[in-house]
């Protein structure tokens, strides 16, 4: 058909011809210098980081002055919608368009995707909410940082506080089969067995679709392990709570959660009553904690206080900023040079560094309980510290890193 | 692989069961729903996530204790769907089938999201009522109470609805307008009534199975989400519009579930969609249903 | 509408604004090639079910396996587009074919329901499969890959790949709808029983059908995986699959055109609503949009259209003539 021809003719000419116009990006070296804050705004992440995360972010810039290097600093709120390619195509849209930090990136699958972009744009990612050690492993980059905590951290704090009783040495683990479960289970594994322990048996259950946990509990209580190691997380970890206390499981068995936020208790304060986790900082952990976190409520309204991941994204931007001014340039390759190696501390992170051998930002965590709503001293005060662990006990040790690193 | 002893597979069939019951509740609303209306509802996880829902709000605003709530939120979501069948879906009944079908799809997104904007993301708490916690000694083991009251209730709900609707005379003006609607028009039978008022029936139905859920699960507004296709799945392995079909096939595939899911896990949660497409290519009016349903 | 001068002119007119899109002002080119691609996968869904009716719940199978299988292919060292495309079209038209032999038998909900469990099944494959596909972490590559020497990873140039692609690949899918076998699937449609009886085997039409669906599907998926050079879960989620549906839909199916347009009104939505103050009601946006369509707009932004200018053309499921000039 002559028009059908024509058609073909036209298209595959003018697509081959036509000079592609690639526009300059925008704000090389002037103009306002800005940090796109990728987060869940709408999804199941939105109350760990969302509006907090950007508030937080705000307010960092705010401290610090407002501006740096004669440039005002702005601050752009991006919605991943917990979509990888959603992620990642607006991250490069954001990096073309001025911005030189994409910060926070809570759900892994995202971080692990603006990893990738920022490696290819040359900008910085400093992700705090995204989980996977992958990011200083597999996926380790020289443009890419992961500064508040992964799942070896929060396996190896929590495992080696309680193995290392001796009401701690049999554990039983409820794992669901994708790359955080194992990774939890892994990790969990070296830090028990490092104290003596040892885990009696693992049910990796399917992920997703698994709401009833029941048949692994029984499994677990016949069992007689003295330990419960849940290490799932979001809707999983609630759902397996829940049938832990109706079975009655938290009398007879300790209860170690592998990932849980503020929010998350905040949201159901009996189910997680009792479990122990370890998170990188607590809004009440000392008097500088507090003050910022009272600023943050105050600022944020609603009563609420800030989850670990809202603190970090403080931190992580005013060390940021810090870095700029003091290298005299937003050039990734040049900041990444400045923090290297570097240590610092702050209210969020103690004893801090920028590890240069695999970009795992290192300071200490904590292992807290988790406290009864009966006894806590005021809203949301729900943790008891327990343990403070070092920052060089905390994370991967640099000899096991998987990271190839190729900066 | 800790060993099978006959008392952990009483157990795990105990278990089963428990899941089951949801299956079959949540089946037999849907197929009900199928079987007038000939539309699948994707909204009718959406129902049972209500129903969670109503019990949460009912118990935060005016302290229903969940007795109650196992009453009011099937009225309350029954109440909802009746309004969305009148409202939305009567409109599209000339229409090729699969046109309901998406707009539930659309009904979905939307309340969900309305729900996530009024409850959060994350979930919101409901106990176990007290009179129910704690456990009971069944001889081989000990058991939740809780538990044992759901196997219970929702085997009471489906014989029930399983008489009302093979032995009522309502039962039978139901099946008459499912299989010859004009037929039974010409009898002076209101079907549209009937129509409606089934489907509120079904939405009823997942709101009772959600109020069930609620102390056992997250309550929260995706909790639909991850049960929908599991429920499609086993009302088409029972027979699309069977009601039968819906009751047996979810008991049984609960039991299978919860067994295979210590036998052997990495394959539990592809189990029912094998299955149904076994189903579908071998049996497609499925185990308990009539041949002229296959479309 | 498709076939004739006319056609060949809503599909140059949308060329021009395919060539133009990246200079408008507010679109970011990464955007436009991801647009291009559900553009894609909408005409791939429209060829089955705006003119066979079946409604395929499970398309996720054809575009994100097909994203997993090229983006597996680069990782594993395949430097060579074609060969990278090549490899997810393979996996699509294969996938499509087996599955096609089992489901068209079956028809209306059971043809749906069949599509959407095996997409399922692909889908805890692909989370629990991880040494392959990088399970919940998604699978990232560093590279797009060459064509025939000339690098591709100016956001610009894998535009223009891509819009060429996707024009020749609409081509071919309107010359096989407008083609005598297109005619028979029409046909077909509208009387089943009678075209057996004439002698065609429905079902072998069928088939082809869902197979030149799911292979075309699995050439956006492909596309837009190595654009992005990532594919992930999202990609096989049946969520996904029902927003193939909602795009073709909204655009009005058997227009093969309609779709496209489709993609990008939906597209549009979700990029940009969830940038607005009211970014995080995205999901009730959309919810709305695609529930009006339904109620009141059934034939789509494009057909509804076409019936304003000529009323004598109807909708494929009101079992009444298709749409064909």
């Amino acid at each position: 058909m002559n028009t059908s021809r024509l058609f073909l003719a036209l298209s595959t000419a003018l697509a081959m011809t036509l000079p592609a116009a690639a526009p300059v990006p925008v704000g090389a070296d002037a103009g306002p210098i800005k940090i796109a804050v990728i987060t869940d705004m709408s999804g199941v992440y939105s109350a760990i980081a969302g509006q907090g995360a950007v508030e937080a972010t705000k307010m960092a810039v705010e401290d610090f002055g407002g501006s740096v290097l004669g440039r005002p600093v702005e601050v752009d709120t991006i919605d991943h919608r917990n979509n990888g390619p959603e992620a990642a195509a607006k991250a490069a849209e954001a990096f073309d368009g001025g911005a030189e930090l994409a910060l926070d990136l809570t759900n892994s699958a995202t971080a692990i995707a603006v990893d990738a972009v920022a490696k290819q744009k040359h900008k910085l990612e400093i992700v705090t909410g995204g989980a996977s050690s992958a990011l200083t492993g597999a996926n380790c980059s020289r443009y890419t940082y992961h500064y508040a905590y992964d799942t070896y951290a929060l396996a190896y704090s929590t495992g080696h506080n309680i193995a290392r009783q001796p009401d701690g040495k049999t554990w039983y683990g409820i794992v669901p089969n994708y790359v955080f479960g194992q990774s939890m289970l892994s990790d969990f594994t070296s830090a028990v067995t490092s104290e003596g322990g040892s885990f009696v048996h693992s049910d990796m259950y399917p992920f997703p679709g698994t709401t009833d946990f029941s048949s692994y509990l029984l499994a677990a209580k016949e069992s007689k392990a003295q330990v419960l190691g849940i290490f799932n997380a979001g809707a999983d970890t609630v759902n397996t709570m829940k049938q832990v206390k109706q079975f009655g499981l938290d009398k007879t068995m300790k209860i170690a959660v592998g990932l849980l936020f503020l929010s998350d208790v905040d949201a159901l304060p009996d189910v997680f009553a009792g479990s122990h986790i370890t998170t990188s900082w607590y809004w009440n952990q000392d008097k500088a904690a507090r003050d910022w976190a009272d600023r943050f409520t105050k600022r944020v309204g609603g009563g609420l206080r800030p989850t670990s991941i809202q603190a970090a994204d403080y931190s992580a931007t005013t060390q940021w900023l810090n870095a700029i001014k003091a290298v005299g340039s937003v050039d990734a390759d040049k900041v990444q040079g400045y923090l290297d190696g570097r240590k610092f501390n702050d209210f969020y992170a103690h004893d801090a560094q920028w590890r240069a051998r695999d970009h795992s930002v290192i300071h200490t965590m904590i292992v807290v309980d988790v406290l009864d709503k009966s006894v806590i001293k005021e809203p949301h005060a729900w943790y008891k510290i327990i343990e403070t662990i070092p920052a060089d006990k905390a994370f991967r040790p640099e000899a096991q890193s998987t990271c190839n690193k190729d900066w | 692989m800790p060993s099978i002893s006959p008392d952990y597979l009483l157990i795990q069939i105990f278990n089963g069961l428990v899941n089951g019951g949801f299956y079959a509740l949540l089946a037999l609303g849907l197929s009900i729903i199928f079987g007038m209306l000939r539309i699948v509802n994707f909204a009718h996880g959406v129902m049972y996530m209500l129903g969670a829902f109503v019990a949460y709000y009912g118990a935060q605003l005016v302290h229903l204790p969940f007795f109650a709530a196992l009453i009011v939120a099937p009225i309350v979501v029954g109440a909802f769907g009746l309004g969305i069948e009148v409202l939305l879906l009567r409109r599209l009944y000339s229409l090729d089938p699969l046109y309901n079908l998406l707009l539930t799809f659309a009904l979905v997104l939307i309340i969900e999201d309305v729900m996530r904007l009024a409850a959060g993301a994350l979930g919101s708490p409901y106990q176990t009522p007290d009179i129910l916690s704690g456990a009971t000694n069944l001889g081989f083991t000990v058991y939740p109470t809780y538990r044992l009251f759901v196997i219970v209730v929702c085997l009471i709900v489906c014989f029930a609805v399983y008489l009302a609707i093979e032995r009522s005379r309502l039962g039978a003006r139901i099946r008459a307008a499912t299989e010859k609607p004009e037929l039974t028009r010409a009898f002076g039978i209101d079907t549209r009534r009937l129509v409606s008022g089934t489907f509120a029936f079904g939405a009823a139905l997942a709101a009772l199975a959600g109020v069930l859920a609620a102390p056992n699960t997250n309550v929260s507004p995706t909790m639909g989400d991850s049960i929908i296709i599991n429920t499609f799945a086993i009302v088409v392995i029972g027979g699309l519009g069977s009601i039968r079909g819906s009751i047996v096939a979810g008991f049984a595939l609960g039991i299978i579930a919860a067994v295979g899911a210590v036998l052997y896990p990495p394959i539990s949660n592809t189990l029912i969609f094998i299955v149904m497409v076994l189903v579908i290519l071998f049996r497609p009016a499925g185990l308990f249903g009539t041949a002229e349903r296959t479309a | 509408m498709i076939a004739g001068r006319r056609g060949a002119i809503v599909g140059a007119a949308l060329l021009v604004l395919g060539l133009v899109l990246p200079v408008i002002p507010g679109v970011y080119i990464v955007f436009a090639i991801d647009l291009v691609c559900f553009a894609l996968v909408a005409v791939a869904f429209d060829v089955l079910l705006g003119f066979t009716g079946l409604l395929s719940f499970g398309h996720a199978l054809f575009w994100g396996g097909a994203g997993y299988v090229a983006t597996i292919a680069i990782a594993h060292g395949v430097t060579s587009f074609p060969l990278e495309v090549l490899a997810g079209v393979a996996y699509a038209f294969v996938l499509s074919a087996a599955v096609g032999a089992i489901s068209v038998r079956r028809s209306g909900i059971f043809f749906a329901m069949i599509t959407l469990a095996i997409a399922e099944i692909q889908y805890f494959l692909a989370y629990q499969m991880i040494d392959l596909t990088g399970g919940d972490n998604g699978l990232t590559v560093a590279t797009r890959g060459t064509f025939f020497g000339l690098s591709l990873e100016d956001d610009h140039v894998y535009y223009y790949l891509v819009l060429a692609i996707t024009a020749i690949a609409t081509v071919v899918a309107v010359r096989i709808v407008t083609s005598p076998y297109g005619a028979v699937l029409a046909a077909m449609r509208e009387n089943e029983n009678r075209a057996k009886s004439i002698g065609y085997d429905t079902d072998r039409f069928k088939l082809a059908a869902f197979v030149v669906s799911g292979t075309l599907a699995g050439l956006a998926g492909a596309l837009y995986a190595i654009g992005n050079r990532l594919s992930g879960l999202d990609g096989v989620d049946w969520h996904t699959s029902g927003a193939i549906v909602m795009m073709t839909i909204l655009g009005g199916i058997g227009t093969i055109y309609g779709p496209m347009i489709g993609a990008a009104i939906f597209q549009a939505l979700d990029f940009f609503v969830s940038k607005t103050p009211i970014g995080d009601k995205t999901n009730i946006v959309m919810g709305l949009v695609f529930a009006i369509i339904i109620l009141i707009a059934r034939r789509g932004v494009v057909g509804e259209l076409m019936h304003r200018l000529r009323p004598s053309v109807v909708l494929p499921f009101e079992d009444e003539e298709p749409i064909l000039l």
